[in-house]
């Protein structure tokens, strides 16, 4: 009795280890996807094609950075210029001159919600130049965000740029 | 007793075996990605509360069912369950909060996820949702092509917010590929190719073979694309095309044409340069580039083809955009003269231009390759076009397993990279191929593999369906419908939803938006209305009665009822006060865009002549909101009261200074 006890252990065991194994198996299978961040490389190359990569220096921008530069670019380049500097080709016509919005201390004097509010209200709303029109009813509240996010990305980390 | 121990190991076996399906639900790795989430919801919550909430969430398969959209059940939240939350902005990987765009975060219970994405709708498993596994049924679409998503709904042709797609859409259109495959919504398609008889009369048997050869070589602009074909066959099509009888009328335009002197090149070279030709074409690559290059043209042309086609394109190729110019006989001898001394190839040989003796029997087996090949898709011979190229309604969801990738081993088994490989190199993907070379950029090419994903087997339903409301697209007949033709305004302009974008300004309206007797003198000597636009309209020497007939049609067909004719009708006299209007202009900044006076900026027209181009009705309806005519308006909208619109539209009226050009050139006539 004491022996077919024991017997009985031990297939039980054994059946416990054949579902184990199996299921530990497929575990392991799963485990790195389970904790899958998909990995930077992977994402890379979807988000532009190689010569948008060439063509930019740093890390590929995010969706909605790069929704932020279509505003930038359809809205703002023609005075602020492809780079925020304030070089525009129109930029020559406005007095004052657009402000360089990729240096490092006007970045840093300006909290997001600062930007936002000259985009949405002008240069004439927060008491600057009525050069810089207001934007509030022409983009949406998500445009601007998006907008503002790419400013960010505009400033400069190294010194002022030859012009 | 062996009984017994039998039954005790078959109960045991029977226990585990059952235990097997609870143990390895609970073992899926979902629940342990959900138990994550709860872990890194609670650590990023705001309140403790809401970090209750986290970890008090049962752990349980999420899904999104949508009877009414292809009865799709989406269940990738079950691990993306950070896409609409707001505080996984920013997350690692699979929880991260999904980017915001047009439907989303907001349309998730509208579209849910694979309406967009693609892949295993049911799936739970990270391989099978995604497809990941080679020949896989329908798998995610690579980002790079994710705007075929908004194209499976919306059918226009340009989608805002879809910039990829819309370009994509274009090009198919631009390369001319709805000429040999079936698509919906372009059964009508007809290419702009020229018909064939007139090719005799305008080049010469080398010229037309170095073009069989290379189309793009010649010509950077040709629409045309490479066929790779082979000397023989090269020969063989030339001996045919040069058979082709032209009609008589053609023949005799260009022999009279060739018995005429040539004129004087340096008034030609004026007359080129004020005629704007490269707003259409380029020379040396500069220029619009949606007619051909010109800058060694007339080593592919005939001198006497120059001079008759330039007199009246439209006689060898009705389909062709280019208008009939108003220019004097002398006028187009001397134009001729400048192109002909200077649009030339100095390295081509002499006899580029010299005809052929046509060999019958070469000729015979010019014809049966001509049909083989498929050339009569775009140079149809008399006969309706043949498309020879698949139907391509369904390709963007065809199984990866289906196609035939020959013998190349770099392309990935999916069907975006099939494409892509397939517009790149049509010919490596098997024996026998006909589809000719386009060489597209890889930015073009992504845009049509885009365009071509978007082209889905299952239709969405009506209701999900996006098309943009149909405009009035009238072009009146008799008269004013041949001078339409003639001039070919819908080469450029947008007349309701026909035409073409090379100019900025749709005709629609035109009526209720210029004043009569300045369109009238526009459309005689035409000038520069906006600085920075390269494309400027041609100066095509119409004649005053002719733009009168033009401007009387303006202001009876193309007016916009909602444009009141007089703003000012019924308003308070001080509206009309161009004092305060001078005013609102200067704190509104509107010189930072516009020249008034002496001073102001380029990026829109100057606002000197306002008064004299400008109806003050369609002023007004501007000022209350520029984005009205067209979304991508860059002049901002300021929220103007009606009462300040109106000012600022007086002070505009008062604007009615006449441009240089028109002050110094005597213009009109022919």
């Amino acid at each position: 009795m004491k022996l077919s006890l024991l017997s009985r252990l031990a297939w039980g065991l054994a059946l416990a280890l054949v579902a184990a194994s199996g299921c530990s198996r497929r575990k392991e299978a799963v485990a790195p996807a389970a904790a899958a961040t998909p990995p930077a490389a992977e994402v890379a190359p979807a988000t532009a094609t190689p010569a948008e990569a060439a063509a930019q220096t740093g890390p590929p921008l995010s969706y909605e950075l790069r929704l932020g530069r279509q505003v930038f670019q359809h809205y703002c380049l023609t005075c602020h210029g492809e780079t925020g500097a304030g070089d525009g080709f129109n930029a020559f016509n406005v007095e004052p001159h657009p402000r360089d919005l990729g240096d490092p201390a006007f970045q840093k004097a300006k909290a997001d919600a600062d930007l936002k509010d000259t985009v949405r209200r002008g240069g004439v709303g927060v008491g600057l130049s009525p050069m810089m029109p207001p934007w509030g009813k022409t983009l949406t509240a998500d445009q601007i965000d998006q907008v503002v996010g790419y400013l960010r990305t505009l400033k400069r980390t190294d010194a002022p740029p030859a012009s | 007793m062996p009984l017994r121990r039998l039954f005790a190991i078959t109960s045991i076996l029977f226990f585990a075996v059952l235990a097997i399906s609870p143990l390895k639900n609970a073992l899926r790795p979902y629940r342990a990605i959900q138990r994550e989430y709860a872990k890194l919801g609670a650590a990023r919550a705001k309140s403790q509360k809401l970090a209750q909430a986290y970890q008090a969430r049962p752990v349980s398969i999420q899904q999104i069912w949508l009877p009414g959209l292809q009865n799709r059940v989406d269940r990738c939240t079950t691990c993306h369950l950070g896409v609409q939350d707001e505080t996984m902005a920013g997350a690692p990987g699979v929880f991260r909060l999904h980017s915001r765009s047009f439907h989303t975060p907001k349309d998730f219970d509208r579209f849910g996820c694979t309406s967009c994405h693609g892949g295993q709708g049911l799936a739970t498993l990270e391989e099978d949702a995604h497809g990941h596994a080679e020949n896989a049924g329908t798998p995610m679409t690579p980002l790079p092509f994710i705007e075929s998503g908004c194209g499976r709904c919306h059918q226009a042709e340009q989608v805002a917010g879809a910039a990829i797609l819309s370009r994509g859409r274009k090009l198919m259109e631009k390369a001319g590929c709805f000429a040999c495959h079936l698509v919906k919504g372009h059964e009508g398609f007809r290419s702009e190719a020229p018909p064939l008889e007139s090719v005799a009369l305008k080049t010469g048997g080398e010229a037309l073979k170095r073009w069989l050869k290379d189309p793009k070589g010649l010509d950077t602009n040709a629409s045309m694309p490479n066929f790779h074909l082979a000397d023989a066959d090269i020969e063989a099509l030339t001996h045919f095309i040069f058979n082709t009888v032209p009609s008589r009328t053609l023949s005799e335009k260009i022999r009279t044409a060739g018995e005429e002197k040539l004129g004087d090149p340096i008034n030609g070279k004026k007359i080129f340069a004020e005629a704007r030709c490269i707003s259409c074409h380029t020379v040396e690559g500069k220029g619009n580039g949606t007619a051909p290059e010109l800058s060694k043209v007339a080593s592919r042309n005939t001198q006497p083809w120059l001079l008759a086609f330039l007199r009246d394109p439209q006689a060898f190729n009705p389909r062709t955009r280019m208008p009939r110019f108003g220019f004097s006989e002398a006028d187009t001898r001397d134009v001729v003269a400048y192109m002909v001394t200077e649009f030339k190839d100095f390295e081509a040989p002499k006899e580029m231009l010299d005809p052929v003796h046509v060999n019958q029997s070469l000729a015979e087996k010019g014809q049966k390759l001509f049909r083989q090949l498929g050339c009569t898709a775009c140079h149809a011979v008399g006969g309706a076009a043949d498309r020879i190229g698949p139907e391509l309604n369904r390709i963007g969801d065809k199984r990866a397993a289906s196609l035939d990738f020959g013998k190349r081993t770099d392309v990935k088994h999916t069907l975006p990279a099939w494409l892509q490989a397939k517009l790149e190199d049509p010919r490596s993907l098997g024996a026998g191929l006909k589809m000719p070379s386009y060489g597209f950029t890889p930015e073009d090419n992504r845009a049509m593999v885009t365009a071509l994903l978007a082209l889905g087997a299952d239709p969405v339903p009506d209701r999900y369906q996006h098309q943009p409301a149909q405009r009035a697209s009238l072009v009146p007949g008799g008269g004013v419908g041949a001078l339409f033709d003639r001039y070919r305004c819908l080469s450029c302009h947008q007349i309701g939803d026909r035409g073409a974008d090379i100019s900025t300004a749709p005709l629609t309206a035109e009526g209720s938006k210029v004043q009569k007797d300045w369109v009238i003198d526009y459309l005689v000597l035409s000038y520069t209305i906006r600085p920075i636009l390269t494309d400027r309209m041609p100066v095509f020497r119409m004649t005053k009665e002719e733009a009168t007939t033009l401007a009387q049609a303006f202001e009876t067909f193309y007016l916009d009822p909602s444009i009141p004719e007089d703003p000012f009708a019924g308003q308070p006299a001080t509206s009309r006060d161009p004092v305060e209007g001078k005013h609102i202009f200067d704190t509104l900044g509107c010189k930072a865009c516009h020249i008034q006076g002496d001073k102001g900026g380029y990026f829109g027209p100057p606002l000197n002549e306002a008064g004299r181009r400008l109806k003050p009705g369609w002023t007004y309806k501007w000022l209350k909101g520029p984005q009205q005519w067209r979304a991508d308006v860059r002049c901002p909208n300021y929220g103007l009261t009606d009462a300040d619109a109106l000012k600022l539209t007086s002070f505009l009226q008062t604007l009615v200074q006449k441009p240089a050009a028109l002050k110094t050139a005597k213009g009109g006539g022919r």
